[in-house]
């Protein structure tokens, strides 16, 4: 006698998590820090108010805080010193009442400079929260 | 090729020397193990050597390098070949030393071939014996590090202690806009790049036993800590969680690393033991910790923290108790390391 066997197939596929991708629906000024130091100045909180109010009104977008050092200091000091500038720019949005979880931090240290000469001036605009905005990707 | 000669010894000191060897051999090593060369001693002075060109093919290449990773340590002087009164193909006469006051000679041969095979003799003139006699073999690709290998075993004669002429070193590199691990010897030779993915790849670290490296990496905008295993040449990420994860040295057992991770807030310093998957946190301050450097013997952590303000050198047990500055100079140090000995910390 032969016993059909009957092998049950469940069909299952992983479901790829929802991606953000970067959009350029609208741009804010990157927020400058001094060195070694992650606090806010006055004249950055004007972008910061804008940007939270454009965040606020637009439901379907995430914010990326990216965190940037100058040059100076080690690699890895700079990636928890870019960590502490993103968090503080974080941190104020948040008090502005952005929900935290339109935000994602990442810190880049000094890894992804935007000025590359030995300057004053250049290391200045290489101290810095830079924004970049999400939205949902096909 | 040019062969890098070294000083011409001066022959007057030659009889201090031994005499003192002789009053160390007395004192400190009553076990009978001759030491030539004290480099804690106020009155050190460079061992004079001659090391022959093997004979054979191969043999001028191999001993250049032998004499070049001597030369480095500062240690040895290679005496210059034209003041040698024996030459290679005759036999050792300790006699032909002792006037130059030669204190150890080298001589051998290479045998040519797909393999090399070389055979070495450390002769010690002033007790007239064969110190170490040793025969080598290896692919002719090979050549460099066989010849860092009997460079070690001639130090190791001489000194007691281990030489370093067959590190390697670890490093990141950036070309063309992308950071890469490279791998190199300890004297810049044989520079071998691994192609790993990601653009941004940080902080190498060996495991003891020098089969593995741990890294960090940014991909997919995280920061998580990848191990490298040389012996199956497979990649794997071992650990990772939000914030930024940044590898650190190794413990002596092999399985746990320390590393800075910015997943609680500022960042911290944890333990990640990888067989057991079991993460453990040592540091919880306000300021930044980064940087944990393991000493040799591992009952100590260097750190570099900002809780007091700027950042500084701390020391601390593996189990993040007893932390105490140990740099109060400047107000920017960074990167504690380790000598071997574990004595002393470069920064």
């Amino acid at each position: 006698m032969i016993i059909e066997q009957k092998v049950e197939v469940i069909e299952s596929k992983d479901l790829e998590p929802t991606k953000y991708v970067e959009t350029k629906v609208a741009t804010f000024k990157d927020v400058l820090f001094d060195f070694d130091r992650y606090t806010i100045k006055e004249d950055n909180k004007p972008v910061l108010r804008a940007a939270s109010s454009w965040l606020m009104e637009n439901p379907d977008v995430k914010l990326l805080i990216e965190g940037h050092c100058d040059d100076r200091g080690t690699n890895e000091y700079n990636l928890a010193l870019g960590d502490r500038r993103a968090k503080a720019v974080r941190d104020y949005l948040v008090s502005l009442g952005v929900p935290s979880s339109k935000i994602n931090i990442l810190s880049y240290g000094e890894e992804k400079p935007i000025c590359m000469e030995k300057t004053v001036d250049c290391r200045a605009r290489n101290r810095r929260a830079h924004f970049v905005i999400l939205s949902k990707g096909e | 090729m040019k062969m890098k000669d070294c000083l011409l010894v001066n022959a007057g000191y030659a009889g201090k020397l031994f005499l003192f060897l002789f009053v160390y051999f007395i004192l400190a090593v009553p076990s009978g193990a001759k030491v030539y060369i004290d480099i804690t001693s106020p009155a050190f002075k460079k061992l004079p050597v001659a090391i022959f060109d093997l004979q054979g093919e191969d043999g001028e290449e191999i001993s250049g390098i032998i004499r070049e990773d001597l030369d480095f340590t500062g240690l040895f002087d290679c005496v210059d070949r034209a003041s040698y009164i024996e030459s290679a193909s005759e036999p050792f006469n300790p006699k032909n030393w002792t006037p130059l006051g030669i204190e150890a000679v080298v001589k051998g041969t290479v045998q040519g071939g797909k393999d090399l095979r070389v055979t070495i003799t450390l002769f010690d003139p002033f007790e007239a014996r064969e110190i170490l006699k040793k025969q080598y073999k290896a692919e002719k690709g090979l050549i460099r590090a066989m010849s860092h290998s009997i460079a070690n075993d001639i130090y190791a004669a001489l000194l007691k202690k281990p030489g370093i002429f067959r590190t390697r070193i670890a490093f990141v590199a950036e070309r063309e806009g992308a950071k890469g691990i490279y791998i190199m010897d300890w004297d810049g030779h044989g520079i071998k790049k691994f192609g790993l993915k990601g653009t941004l790849v940080l902080t190498p670290h060996w495991s003891p036993d020098g089969t593995k490296i741990i890294y960090s990496s940014e991909r997919g905008r995280h920061w998580s800590i990848y191990m490298l295993d040389f012996i199956s040449m497979t990649e794997k990420k071992v650990f990772s969680s939000r914030g930024v994860n940044m590898a650190g040295d190794f413990f002596p057992d092999g399985d746990s690393f320390s590393f800075s991770s910015t997943r609680e807030g500022t960042s911290d310093l944890y333990v990640f033991a990888i067989d057991k998957k079991r993460l453990k946190r040592l540091t919880s301050s306000y300021g930044i910790e980064v940087t944990p450097a393991v000493s040799p013997d591992g009952k100590h952590i260097a750190l570099v923290s900002d809780r007091g303000g700027s950042p500084q050198i701390y020391i601390m047990r593996p189990n993040g108790r007893d932390i105490r500055r140990v740099t109060f100079e400047g107000n920017y140090n960074t990167s504690p390391s380790w000598a071997s000995g574990g004595d002393m910390l470069v920064f």
